[in-house]
């Protein structure tokens, strides 16, 4: 790829990093990208500050190009360099101070994300609760141990989450707090949710409109939820909220290998039987009670207002960046 | 074979039923009968015993499995009834008949289900069914003998997962067939436009008893306006529902049934497993109820009760029955 701009080393490497996916997950992507804007502005040479903004918003185009499904990319970008330009810069050292405290904020927000999102979460846990939890999500679990530690829940079912059971990560963490913990199949979720009175779960994408995307399965439980007017939460980082879908785009659902659910014998066996694997479903906003971020609680319909308030999503900008082609 | 011999095999049944590797509660009641016709000729000098010792074992292996009650129950009635006019000898002597009569007539009811529910499938049509129900494979059965054309989804109903083993059936009958987990129902059925369930009892108020996991596919199905038809022959209604009873639920006890071995390994040990094996889908989640008398609304079930048997229906238990079997 030819450059508008050399680039330092260390910039391209995260670039390469995230391509080729050996740097994952949502935080991690999030914190190399605002690592990368402050690379990148360090490295720059010159004394105009216009040449200067204009540099990072193309380091910021180049780095969102980088995974264009990772949503707390953009996210991290959008972050830092809206705030830049709002910054009314006067000399290019000062707009790299200012890169780097922004980076500096975001990476601290982002690792006591995690802790707040627990004890906000756990103000909506009532003494005696009985909780349940689907999938394995550090967010959620944060909210169920820290209402623990308060003294307000003590039993939790844990959905086993075919076809990988993630269910048993989150059992094997919560009992080792020392919550009692009872694994249920997924299958039995409307016949126990009778037994229920909270349902807290993570997310993997938050849509503009505020619907979740998150492990198969989660839809179910909060429709069951729904029914049985047991409150249903979503705990996750604000980085997580989709810029991409306020321009209308499907948020794309990843389906996987067959051998997930039954063996390379069975399929032998049975040639005919197509397997449909699903890793994640949509979960609409009218069965979520709250979304419980690190900026608030809020209600889903506003999942909106973090994406223009924290991160200044604006519609021409990512606009630029958005793929063309998603599925169902 | 000996009488010895005969326990055994009894007891490898019973266990079968109970952990739910005899699949479907149709087959339970056959398998039944036919233990009881082999008792009648290698059993014969402690047949009284063997009656009164099996018969109560293998209901209570499967409490909700109605069918196994009510086709137990005509064997003792017609049992009684020869030995009042001819002794209990003959009795014995004509058991062989009896059950193979009465075999003869599930097959028949069954095939009667099957047509009509046969006729409820149209051209294009996309199913999904749950768990594995012979009921429910004939009437997909008698369809493509028609030849219709249509698809199948079919859950993996964990725990235990015979949807695996409908899935084969049904592909052999060279059906469109697809398998997911009980997680992704509510992802498919958005594609699916008729639901077809077997039964394991059916309730007076016209809720069904069913594998666990069925009511959650009913509630997924009523979400999205799918069809919901319980196929079930008449001799699953439950008697005891009409005075108040409730349907007994049976946990599966074996952890190793539920998750997999390597799985469980390196959890904390007071985390407990709880798998229930059958859940109650509400007669408002249920479109027709469909029996050899007819297609009918769940809500109409005492209707049919009280054609049949008469309101309050008069039914003997079984414990009555055998009683008169062991009188002098």
């Amino acid at each position: 790829m030819s450059h508008k701009y050399e680039l330092p080393k260390e910039v391209i490497e995260i670039y390469e990093g995230i391509k080729n996916m050996s740097i994952r997950g949502a935080g991690k992507i999030a914190k190399h990208a605002v690592t990368a804007l402050v690379k990148a502005a360090e490295a720059f040479k010159g004394d105009e500050t216009r040449d200067f903004l204009k540099y990072m918003e193309y380091v910021g185009s180049y780095l969102k190009s980088a995974r264009p499904t990772a949503v707390s990319l953009p996210n991290a970008i959008m972050y830092v360099l809206t705030k830049l330009r709002k910054a009314s810069v006067t000399s290019v050292d000062e707009g790299k101070q200012i890169v780097a405290s922004l980076a500096q904020d975001f990476i601290k927000r982002a690792d006591e994300a995690l802790k707040i999102i627990g004890e906000l979460g756990s103000r909506r846990i009532e003494n005696g609760d009985i909780i349940m939890t689907h999938c394995h999500s550090t967010a959620a679990t944060s909210v169920i141990t820290t209402a623990y530690k308060k003294g307000k829940v003590s039993v939790v079912y844990v959905k086993e989450t075919r076809p990988a059971f993630q269910g048993l990560i989150t059992a094997k963490t919560l009992a080792e707090e020392g919550l009692e913990v009872i694994i249920i199949p997924d299958s039995s979720v409307r016949y126990f949710m009778k037994k229920v009175d909270k349902v807290v779960v993570g997310a993997d994408t938050v849509a503009a409109n505020g619907a979740v995307v998150n492990k198969i399965g989660t839809s179910l439980v909060a429709l069951a939820a729904k029914e049985a007017r047991v409150r249903f939460y979503v705990a996750t980082e604000t980085f997580k909220f989709s810029p991409y879908t306020l321009l209308g785009e499907l948020v794309p659902i990843e389906v996987r290998d067959p051998r997930e659910i039954v063996d390379e014998e069975w399929l032998k066996e049975n040639r005919g039987v197509k397997i449909f694997n699903p890793v994640f479903d949509v979960t609409p906003p009218e069965y979520i009670d709250a979304i419980i971020t690190e900026k608030g609680v809020i209600p889903p319909q506003a999942a909106l207002l973090l994406l223009i308030e924290d991160y200044g999503a604006d519609l021409r900008e990512i606009g630029t960046n958005t793929p063309t082609v998603w599925e169902e | 074979m000996t009488c010895e011999s005969l326990q055994k095999r009894v007891s490898e049944f019973i266990r079968g039923v109970s952990k739910g590797t005899v699949l479907g509660s149709t087959e339970v009641a056959v398998g039944s009968l036919e233990l009881i016709k082999v008792a009648s000729s290698t059993c014969r000098n402690l047949f009284k015993e063997f009656l009164g010792d099996f018969i109560p074992r293998v209901v209570a292996s499967r409490p909700p499995s109605q069918v196994v009650e009510n086709i137990l129950r005509r064997y003792l009635e017609e049992f009684v009834k020869l030995k009042a006019e001819a002794g209990f000898e003959r009795a014995v002597d004509a058991t062989q008949d009896i059950v193979d009569s009465l075999i003869r007539e599930l097959d028949l009811v069954r095939d009667a289900v099957a047509e009509i529910g046969s006729r409820r499938i149209e051209n294009g049509d996309t199913i999904l069914t749950h768990s594995y129900s012979t009921t429910v494979l004939r009437v997909f059965e008698k369809a493509v003998k028609r030849g219709t054309t249509f698809r199948v989804y079919v859950t993996e109903s964990r725990p235990i997962g015979e949807g695996r083993v409908t899935a084969s059936n049904l592909s052999r009958l060279g059906i469109e067939t697809t398998l997911i987990v009980d997680s992704a129902v509510r992802y498919v059925m958005k594609r699916v436009n008729k639901v077809f369930v077997g039964a394991d009892a059916i309730a007076v108020n016209g809720a069904i008893i069913n594998k666990v996991g069925t009511s959650a596919v009913a509630l997924v199905a009523k979400e999205a306006r799918s069809r919901l038809y319980v196929l079930a022959g008449t001799y699953k209604l439950s008697f005891e529902t009409v005075f108040g009873e409730l349907i007994e639920q049976v946990f599966l006890e074996d952890v190793e049934l539920i998750i997999p071995k390597e799985k469980i390994q390196g959890l904390p040990s007071d985390v407990r497993v709880r798998a229930p094996l059958f859940d109650v889908t509400p007669p408002e989640y249920i479109d027709a109820i469909i029996t050899e008398k007819g297609v009918l609304a769940p809500q109409a079930v005492p209707v049919l009760v009280a054609t049949l048997y008469g309101w309050p229906p008069k039914i003997k238990s079984l414990r009555e029955l055998l009683r008169e079997v062991g009188e002098e």
